[in-house]
């Protein structure tokens, strides 16, 4: 009897104890890799002192010497500035781009399927022809071909203050601030909270009695009700800045440049052609049945598509979409080519200018990760709560 | 199962086979692979201390049999792949001057096409022996790119390139004017503070590359393209005539900056440098003694004693070795295969070239211009 | 009356004929005017892509310059590669042909023979691409030359489906001719492949990175699977770094830095191989989720019963687990590198001549400087890549059906 126990407790030699051996094996790997890294980082500051190169990151305070067009960013400002700004920019293509893509990219992708033949092929043909074009050579090719070959602002087209189109951008009007604006957006983010106050009311309401919400019109309704009264009461709290044409530029107003629209649309038509091949892909994907219900209890094709396909296709195509998602938000990187200041040109133009390869490299990666991980974060969300339990 | 571990050897087997040619340089001809890393690595080592000097590199590249030229591949005139996939232009030309002079053969140069950003890294890494790449002699450029300075091939300026039909005389009329300018390089710094200077504002559009830049430019997109003078005088001279042909064109007489190019060796190997910068000077040299290459053979049997000395011939008895580690007669041998200074501008961006450049600073003093070749003796 | 008596009506009426389902005016009619909306739709549909085939047209076939492009082809195709020394592609062009010939003809010995018809459908994108290119080239001797490559690929192919080999053998093969081609073209005298460029550039960036990444991948994708702690965590810092980050990061990482990272008296790479690193680098992370994705895919069954075999851990990965996670994520793996190939065109930014990077670079040749010609090249190049990805994404799609992906 002890000595059954006594072999059972006896522990075996640590040359083969599956706890040690994981403890030592992690052990191992950690030191290899710490001191790979060691290693490389020792070779990288050597070098760079060799060569005069700083180490550290003090450039980022230092006079950018370059200015970013359409910004109010001015050359004496901080590097640091500058990648703000550029971060900016990138960020603002990125969520654009998202947006018109995903709405794009459903509409080619239901079109895909459509009984018309006409509307399938042309579908067809622009998913095809899109997908297989590397996206630096879209961007570059609508730029040059496309954009820059608008008229030139001497012969630009005017529609008297409303737009001026030519190569240098389309220019419409802006809402400029005035006294007034302060207030009156107070009052439209308190017609928004009672709009969504609004909208639990009529749903409690829903839930208790069993009439129906109507809450869509009803918080539309509050909410522009109360604009309405704000608006009135501020008197004028946004003036209109109309475009003026001149021989070199258009002053006031809103501006899209070429180069932002080329790669914006860029960006949207190609991401778009493979979301439309994700959509098609989910929506066969829904079983034949849902359809078929669908049309039995006599709803119409549009019905149908909106009601009872797409909800469920919606829950399938979300991961690959997150996919598209974050590649759209890095091929934005791709503006250098065409001189859009986003993060990745501003960081090579200062890279130019002085700035340490290594830190401003190493930033930009740092940028690029921190949106990545926040559009993988948010879609995760999604992701989770349409999720079947 | 079997095939799976078969398929696994073959991978790691073209894994390791690539990265070994990787490693051996790319992997040229195989009889240069062991010379090659070997030599580099004694030239790295003496980068690796900075006040070095121990002139190695001039024997490494004898004896490695090539000359590695740093060049640019895409700019008109000075260095650009022709059709028949051959570097031709003014800046290749030189590289060849120096191989013509170090190794005897104009032709043994290996050309490496480098971007503005990786030219003097580089050149610090020993990846080149010499930078023939339009760049410009400035201080920073000396002091802080460990790099030194040779003679000056070419006197160019920045200039500004307008429509002729736009009424700008001078910088100051081209307040809110939209700019080409290719980005990285000295001219966009050199915009930004001649501007700055002047409290004129203006908007940039900065291309990585050339060629969407000349695009915009003609599309009326922006107002102004800045570059060095000698690219935009080549421009112009070839601009089509579908778009009204040079006339349509004009340089504005102002210079935006001093832009002096000359080819770049690294810091610390004095006799490196001395042997490359009289391989140039002796171009200059040439056409001041008026040797070309289609006379060179008359040439070397002159009476002027100075012409002798030049060309390495005996004079009294002995050759002239003045004691830069090339052969006596190197001029020979660069002025035979490449040609004098007036030969390579006049083929490479002269007035019958594309770009179509005048002499102007760029002739010999004699002739009202900057060079002034040293005298060898 | 009851029913079975004849009734003396007068006989019902012969109902007319239904319509016809078949034929153009039937199918048009279902598909183009079945409703006011559907024709209104098609009738736009209709003038627009009119429109659009006869702008694109005209361009193509009459506004446009195509001179530089014959020129300028073997620039384009291959850029400096001496020229005396292109007999060398062409040997490797006929190597591939064989040895993929032959692969392809063992995987598919047992599948439905196909007729000559479908056979020309699949290879459709690729005909059309070297078509264009011999249009361009317009010699005979690349004519004749190019039909020697298909004879031996279609030859080499019937041989694959008569000979008596094992079908494991076929990526070998494969591998092997590739490995051959690479010989011949880069070594015992060749040129090396710092001095590629062109499109050659572009298949050597695009078949080297996943050739490269893929071990790098597997082993990822195994870490991030253990069950020790300080592995697992690792690799995942790797991949989510990595596929956070755009690839032009890491490929002005590669340009700017490795160098700075190697030990003094180790020579800097050459540009292609530093664009080459930071490739696989990037790839080996989205090979490493894909891999990943397969794996999952292994039903824990198979684990167990290895386990019940006395199979030791690494067995078990070794023989069961990764066989059947890595025939899984074949198409994924194709896709990828589809996605790698339009991708290199991205060292263009770090200064290396591939494709684009020659289109660009050949405009500003003398005879072609400044005059706009770059829309043509852009196009050309366009044209090339799309040929290229199209073959390729039909291939794949047909691989999945026959390996039955998805199915059990």
């Amino acid at each position: 009897m002890s000595a059954s126990t006594a072999a059972a407790t006896r522990r075996p030699p640590p040359w083969r104890d599956v706890r040690v051996l994981r403890v030592a094996l992690q052990a191992l790997f950690l030191l290899a890799v710490v001191s790979l890294v060691l290693f490389l980082l020792d070779n990288l500051v050597f070098n760079l002192r060799r060569l005069g190169i700083e180490t550290g990151f003090g450039f980022l305070d230092q006079p950018a010497g370059f200015a970013i067009p359409d910004s109010d960013f001015r050359s004496s400002q901080s590097v640091r500035a500058a990648i703000f700004q550029g971060a900016r920019t990138t960020l603002v293509v990125a969520l654009a781009g998202i947006a018109l893509a995903t709405v794009l990219g459903i509409v080619v992708g239901v079109a895909r399927l459509s009984p018309n033949w006409l509307v399938r092929r042309t579908a067809a043909l622009y998913v095809e022809s899109f997908r297989n074009v590397p996206v630096l050579l879209i961007i570059i090719f609508l730029y040059l071909a496309v954009f820059l070959r608008l008229p030139p602002i001497g012969r630009a087209v005017e529609w008297v203050d409303v737009f001026v189109l030519s190569n240098r951008g389309l220019v419409v009007p802006s809402l400029a601030g005035t006294g007034s604006t302060g207030p009156f957006l107070a009052v439209v983010v308190v017609g928004l909270a009672a709009a969504v106050a609004t909208w639990i009311w009529r749903t409690r309401r829903f839930d208790a009695t069993g009439q129906p919400h109507h809450r869509v019109l009803w918080a539309l309704g509050v909410v522009v009700a109360i604009v309405a009264v704000g608006f009135l009461a501020t008197g004028r709290p946004y003036g209109l800045s109309l475009p003026e044409r001149g021989d070199l530029g258009v002053a006031h107003g809103f501006r899209l440049g070429p180069e932002y629209a080329a790669l914006l649309f860029g960006l949207v038509l190609y991401t778009a052609s493979h979301i439309a091949e994700i959509v098609r892909g989910s929506i066969l994907a829904v079983s034949r049945g849902q359809g078929e219900a669908a049309d039995a209890l006599g709803l119409s094709p549009f019905q149908r598509l909106r009601l009872v396909v797409l909800p469920q296709a919606f829950r399938i195509m979300i991961p690959p979409l997150a996919n598209q998602y974050l590649n759209l938000t890095k091929n934005s990187s791709l503006g250098i080519a065409i001189s859009v200041y986003e993060v990745t040109k501003v960081t090579r133009v200062s890279i130019a200018q002085g700035s340490p390869a290594p830190q401003a490299i190493a930033i930009l990666m740092l940028v690029y990760l921190v949106i990545s991980l926040s559009i993988a974060f948010v879609t995760n969300l999604v992701n989770r709560r349409l999720a079947l339990p | 199962m079997r095939v799976w571990r078969t398929i696994g050897l073959a991978t790691l087997a073209t894994a390791a086979l690539l990265l070994a040619s990787g490693c051996s340089l790319g992997g040229d001809d195989d009889d240069d692979n062991g010379g090659e890393a070997v030599a580099t690595t004694d030239t790295t080592a003496t980068t690796g201390g900075d006040t070095g000097g121990d002139g190695n590199l001039l024997s490494t590249v004898q004896s490695r049999g090539t000359l590695n030229c740093g060049v640019n591949e895409a700019v008109p005139g000075f260095g650009f792949v022709s059709q028949g996939g051959e570097f031709e232009g003014f800046d290749i030309d030189y590289c060849k001057v120096v191989a013509a002079a170090v190794l005897g053969d104009a032709d043994a140069v290996e050309y490496m096409p480098l971007t503005a950003e990786q030219r003097f890294t580089a050149l610090q890494s020993g990846e080149i022996d010499v930078l023939i790449r339009n760049t410009t002699y400035t201080a920073s450029r000396d002091g802080s790119e460990g790099a030194t300075f040779l003679t000056t091939t070419f006197y160019d300026g920045q200039g500004m390139m307008v429509r002729a039909d736009s009424d700008y005389q001078e910088l100051e009329d081209m307040a809110g004017a939209t700019i080409c300018v290719l980005s990285g390089t000295t001219t966009e710094l050199n915009l930004e503070s001649q501007f700055n200077a002047r409290g004129v504002d203006y908007t940039p559009l900065a291309f990585e590359d050339n060629d969407p830049l000349q695009q915009a430019f003609t599309a009326e997109r922006c107002d102004g393209w800045t570059s060095d003078k000698s690219q935009l005088a080549g421009i112009r001279s070839n601009w089509p005539d579908g778009q009204g042909g040079p006339d349509a064109l004009r340089i504005l007489d102002v210079t935006m900056s001093k832009e002096p190019l000359g080819p770049v060796v690294r810091d610390g190997d004095t006799t490196w440098a001395s042997a490359v910068n009289w391989a140039i000077i002796a171009t200059l040299q040439a056409e001041e003694f008026d040797i070309s290459s289609e006379n060179i053979d008359e040439a070397l049997g002159s009476d002027d004693p100075e012409v002798q000395r030049f060309l390495g011939q005996p004079v009294e008895g002995e050759a002239f070795d003045p004691g830069l580690g090339l052969a006596p007669d190197f001029a020979v041998e660069v002025i035979r295969s490449v040609g004098n200074y007036a030969e390579i501008y006049d083929r490479n961006v002269g007035p019958d070239s594309a770009l179509g450049l005048e002499r102007n600073l760029n002739a010999l003093w004699t002739d009202g211009g900057l060079h002034y070749p040293p005298p060898y003796r | 009356m009851s029913v079975l008596e004849p009734t003396a009506q007068e006989p019902m009426p012969v109902p007319e004929p239904p319509r016809r389902t078949v034929g153009p005016r039937a199918w048009a009619r279902e598909n183009l005017f079945s409703g006011p909306a559907n024709t209104a739709v098609s009738i736009v549909f209709g003038l627009l892509l009119a429109w659009v085939a006869y702008r694109v047209g005209r361009f193509v076939l009459v506004d446009a310059r195509w001179e530089i492009i014959e020129r300028n082809l073997e620039n384009l195709l291959v850029f400096r590669y001496p020229r005396d020394e292109l007999w060398r592609l062409w040997g490797a062009l006929f190597v591939l042909a064989a040895g993929f010939g032959l692969a392809a003809g063992i995987g598919s010995r047992g599948a439905a023979h196909a007729t000559a018809l479908t056979a020309l459908r699949r290879a459709a994108p690729m005909l059309v691409l070297v078509g264009v290119l011999l249009a361009f080239a317009g010699s005979l001797q690349a004519t004749l030359l190019v039909a020697g490559v298909t004879a031996t690929a279609v030859l080499a192919r019937l041989a694959g489906t008569r000979l008596a080999l094992r079908g494991r053998i076929a990526p070998v093969i494969g591998l092997a001719s590739l490995l051959a081609a690479y010989l011949l073209v880069a070594h015992f005298g060749g040129v090396g492949w710092r001095d590629w460029g062109g499109f050659h550039l572009t298949i050597f960036l695009a078949v080297g990175g996943i050739v490269l990444s893929f071990p790098l991948g597997v082993l990822l994708a195994l870490g991030r699977r253990s069950r020790l702690p300080a592995v697992r965590w690792v690799c995942i810092a790797y991949i989510e770094l990595i596929r956070g980050v755009p690839l032009i990061t890491i490929l002005f990482m590669g340009a700017f830095m490795l160098g700075f990272f190697l030990p003094e008296g180790v020579d800097t790479p050459s540009a292609v191989t530093r664009a080459l690193v930071a490739i696989t680098i990037f790839t080996s992370a989205y090979v490493a989720e894909i891999v990943r994705g397969g794996l999952q895919s292994v039903p824990r069954g198979q684990v167990e019963a290895a386990q019940a075999l006395g199979l030791s851990t690494l067995k078990t990965t070794r023989l069961i687990v990764l066989p059947q996670a890595l025939r899984a994520v074949i198409p994924a793996t194709v896709g990828q590198f589809i996605s790698l190939f339009k991708d290199t065109s991205l060292v263009f930014i770090v200064g290396l001549t591939e494709l684009l990077g020659v289109a660009e670079a050949i405009t500003k040749q003398p005879d072609f400087l400044a005059q706009g010609l770059l829309v043509e090249t852009l196009l050309f190049a366009a044209f090339v890549y799309w040929a290229g990805s199209y073959w390729m994404s039909r291939e794949s799609q047909r691989l999945e059906q026959r390996l039955g992906v998805g199915e059990r």
